[in-house]
């Protein structure tokens, strides 16, 4: 049942991301090319929003669906940390076009190249727990 | 390139409404990148620290990724929305860039704590400092790389 929940909302996120094209090599370089408007617009928009959302959450106090409270956490601050792997996971966007979402959404559209970028982001992500004791943070 | 599929400013306030309900639903706060750390926990053991966690707690991340995989293949492989859209470099692409791009996101995306889900949507909508700042550092990094270096490469 809870798989079958995080699957659905998995798959409306997809599907999202899907029509807006977001997980598009060409979105991604208009975007930082500043040619088109849309990822900007989506972003924003989105952010917009999601904090809205979230402010009708704490105000209305709206409870989840098992009737608890909604507690928020916020990611802890770490300047260097967030600012210089912001700085990596930006490079490899703009080199593969997409981001975490869209490198799983890749495999339905080619599969290679999908299964490809999941595997360096693995590869990538088990580097970092191999060198975390040696990184500022 | 063409008009996508769907315009911004649905397909934004749809993702932003999709970070509450997900919230209201599943109790979790969205976010696509600690899957990595999930997925190599569960090949990679308990030798390094960071991997050394009781991941079956977390095992709704894998079942996201699911889900967004079963979208994708849907979508394109029987739906075929790949038809409407514009071809992707993709077969240009050198296979090992694409895996040394894979790997800028996943050692990224750990060492910022988030990604464009956690950090730029979720993050930022909460205000947090923390997300700002990787979001900053997501638009140099993808800046500087696709001003500079795609053009060298195509």
């Amino acid at each position: 049942m809870k798989a079958l929940l995080f699957i659905t909302l998995g798959f409306l996120f997809a599907s999202i991301l899907i029509y807006a094209e977001a997980f598009h090599w060409q979105r991604i370089q208009e975007m930082f090319h500043f040619k088109s408007f849309h990822m900007f617009g989506l972003l924003f928009s989105a952010i917009g929003t999601a904090a809205l959302g979230l402010l009708l959450i704490k105000r209305l106090n709206i409870k989840n669906v098992k009737g608890e409270s909604i507690e928020l956490k916020k990611k802890p601050m770490a300047f260097y940390s967030n600012f210089f792997g912001g700085l990596i996971f930006g490079a490899g966007w703009g080199i593969s076009g997409a981001c975490a979402a869209p490198l799983f959404i890749l495999i339905g559209f080619n599969w290679k190249i999908g299964l490809i970028g999941v595997l360096g982001a693995l590869l990538g992500a088990f580097l970092y727990g191999f060198v975390k004791p040696k990184l500022r943070h | 390139m063409e008009a996508p599929l769907l315009p911004w400013y649905i397909a934004g306030p749809l993702l932003g409404l999709f970070v509450p309900v997900f919230i209201i639903l599943s109790g979790k706060q969205l976010g696509i990148s600690s899957s990595f750390r999930l997925l190599v926990a569960a090949v990679a053991g308990k030798r390094i620290e960071y991997f050394n966690y009781n991941y079956r707690n977390d095992l709704w991340q894998a079942y996201l990724v699911i889900g967004l995989i079963l979208a994708s293949v849907v979508h394109f492989q029987f739906l075929n929305v790949s038809a409407a859209l514009s071809p992707a470099p993709y077969s240009e692409v050198n296979p090992l860039l694409f895996l040394f791009g894979g790997a800028l996101i996943g050692f990224g995306s750990r060492y910022a704590n988030g990604c464009t889900a956690g950090h730029c949507i979720m993050g930022n909508a909460q205000f947090s400092l923390a997300s700002f700042v990787a979001t900053i550092g997501f638009f140099l990094g993808g800046l500087t790389v696709s001003q500079f270096l795609i053009p060298l490469i195509f």
